[in-house]
């Protein structure tokens, strides 16, 4: 497992698109706050800076990682580079899990980068004004880094079903995109849409900023859910690929 | 018997219109070259992907190095390299870089493998250049270094000549030949061109419309493929008498109905049948026999689409 591990570590640093997308999402860190200091009539607030990026970026976490499943995960069979993993000795739920480690990991730096970063950056030049609380900060971290996980497995399902680029790319953007309003419609009319819906890690992305007002028992629900899922969607995706027939 | 690299029992595939392998027996002996030869479509993909485990067989199993178990034929995958169909490669990573990639996924100790491995698919001076803007020749030389890490014992290659100039598919042939009398490396090389696999291989494996239908040593596959005349006489004794004496030659059987078959002299027909008339024979037939290895194949599979 240690070298599928490795190799796919390799590859991933060798990634454009990985390359280019923390290289974007970095000076979005460094710039956003650079601008607001700058502009800005008073001294920024490190604090407020925290809350805003934490509000958006959601999207980086449903978003960006849908590139780099196509790009990391999908063109594996596009171009052919599959038939080489699976035929190098190791078995298929050793090379998925790998695959789906390493793939989390990139989608988890996504995902800390804009909070992490635009703190950092907003820390230095308002010469540490207004911090956020030091917990709050670590859990909300922690939080991301758990959705993220969460997310990229279940996109790396969708990636192993489609085995093309452009298609994982275009049609997982849709569904991340539509999940909540096509939810929302369906749970107006049938209960037991609004119950999937209220525990799915759709809806808890959103709910995990307020951790600091919640009581323990939805803590946990909000930590077990995206383990869950992560665990689920990540078996699914073993099933799917060890019946699959790689071209 | 010999020990086989690879054995394969009634192996079957059958997708759901098309009946891509039927029942196939094929082995492949240690430390032979083995051409896999069929047309388009014939299904000689179809087998090597069965034996690296990209597609699962309908019924029939495969043994590789003996192990039949899953998990143990899984294991055994290590000690095969193997290229199938178009080239495999990761396009924004050099040379040095795919193999390392490959390097790592296989576990193979040791970094200096990598340019060594270059170094004999003659790739070792493509230094920064991306796989993307590789030539097709170049591709097919990546694709095979890449089958070539870690040493494999068995080399599966599917129609890895494919785009390379006359003098890459000589070099890569003398690469082949080497490994094999060398290292002992055992080799399935597929092709839909016989003669492109005549020069390198020593056992045959026919396949068409998903079956084996022949399978041969390079030794009877010349047998069939020699050219010779087919000599009848009133006297077969004395022609060969003659043949011996006046031709010289020894180079020639006569076969049970009282043909002779001259493999000599097969440029001076005049040469032969002056010698036979000047000692009095009545010659009754008198022509060229044999084939070339592709017209062989074609007849080949001709016999099993009319028969
Ligand atoms: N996934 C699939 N679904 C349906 N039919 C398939 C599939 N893969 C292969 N086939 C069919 O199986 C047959 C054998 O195909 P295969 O690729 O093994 O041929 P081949 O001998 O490698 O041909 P070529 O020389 O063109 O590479 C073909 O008729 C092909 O259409
Ligand atoms: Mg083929």
């Amino acid at each position: 497992m240690g070298n599928l591990l490795k190799s796919e570590l390799f590859k991933l640093k060798k990634d454009t698109s990985f390359k280019k997308l923390t290289l974007a999402l970095m000076l979005i860190a460094a710039l956003f706050p650079l601008i607001a200091s700058i502009y800005g009539t008073e001294q920024i607030s490190v604090n407020e800076l925290f809350l805003t990026i934490i509000g958006k970026n959601n999207y980086v976490l449903k978003l960006i990682p849908c590139l780099l499943a196509g790009y990391f995960i999908a063109s594996e069979y596009s171009l052919g580079t599959m038939k080489s993993i699976a035929s190098s000795g190791n078995s298929r739920i050793r090379i998925y899990i790998s695959k789906l480690m390493v793939f989390s990991f990139g989608a988890i730096i996504f995902s800390v980068i804009l909070p992490i970063g635009m703190t950092g950056t907003g820390a230095i030049l308002s010469q540490f004004n207004d911090m956020p609380d030091l917990k709050y900060f670590a859990q909300i971290i922690i939080f991301t880094m758990l959705y993220a996980a969460a997310f990229a497995s279940i996109m790396m399902l969708f990636a192993t079903m489609f085995t093309d680029s452009g298609k994982t790319i275009g049609l997982l953007i849709l569904i991340f995109l539509l999940f909540d309003g096509v939810m929302f419609m369906l749970a107006s009319k049938i209960t037991l849409f609004e119950y999937i819906y209220n525990y799915s890690v759709f809806k808890l992305s959103y709910d995990f900023i307020n951790i600091n007002a919640l009581e323990s028992i939805e803590v946990f629900k909000l930590a077990i859910v995206p383990i869950v899922t992560y665990v689920i969607f990540g078996l699914l995706g073993v099933l799917a690929f060890q019946k699959k027939e790689i071209k | 018997m010999k020990d086989c690299v690879l054995k394969t029992n009634q192996l079957s595939k059958q997708y759901k219109h098309q009946v891509a392998l039927n029942k196939v027996n094929l082995s492949i002996e240690k430390g032979s070259i083995y051409g896999f030869i069929g047309q388009n479509g014939a299904g000689k993909s179809t087998l090597t992907r069965l034996v690296t485990g990209l597609a699962m067989p309908t019924s029939g199993t495969v043994e590789l190095f003996g192990e039949t178990d899953e998990r143990r034929l899984i294991q055994a995958r290590k000690r095969i390299g193997a290229t199938i169909e178009q080239p495999a490669i990761y396009p924004h990573m050099t040379a040095a870089e795919n193999l390392e990639a490959h390097r790592l996924l296989k576990g193979v100790p040791g970094k200096e493998c990598v340019q060594k491995t270059l170094a004999l698919v003659g790739l070792h001076d493509t230094g920064k250049k991306k796989a993307k803007n590789f030539s097709l020749g170049m591709k097919q030389r990546l694709i095979l270094a890449i089958a070539l890490l870690g040493d494999p014992e068995f080399l599966i290659l599917d129609e890895p000549i494919n785009g390379l100039d006359p003098m890459g598919v000589v070099e890569i042939r003398e690469l082949l030949k080497k490994l094999n009398s060398e290292k002992g490396v055992t080799i399935l090389i597929s092709s839909h061109i016989l003669s492109e696999l005549h020069l390198l291989a020593t056992h045959y494996g026919f396949i068409h419309k998903g079956e084996l239908i022949e399978q041969m040593t390079l030794h009877q596959l010349e047998d069939k493929c020699q050219q010779y005349f087919h000599i009848k006489v009133d006297n077969t004794e004395k022609a060969a008498t003659i043949i011996e004496t006046v031709l010289s030659t020894n180079d020639f059987e006569v076969m049970p109905d009282g043909v002779i078959r001259l493999y000599k002299y097969l440029d001076q027909p005049t040469k032969v049948s002056t010698a036979l008339v000047n000692a009095g024979l009545i010659i009754e037939q008198f022509k060229s026999m044999g084939q070339d290895l592709e017209s062989y194949f074609t007849k080949l599979i001709g016999g099993i689409q009319h028969g």
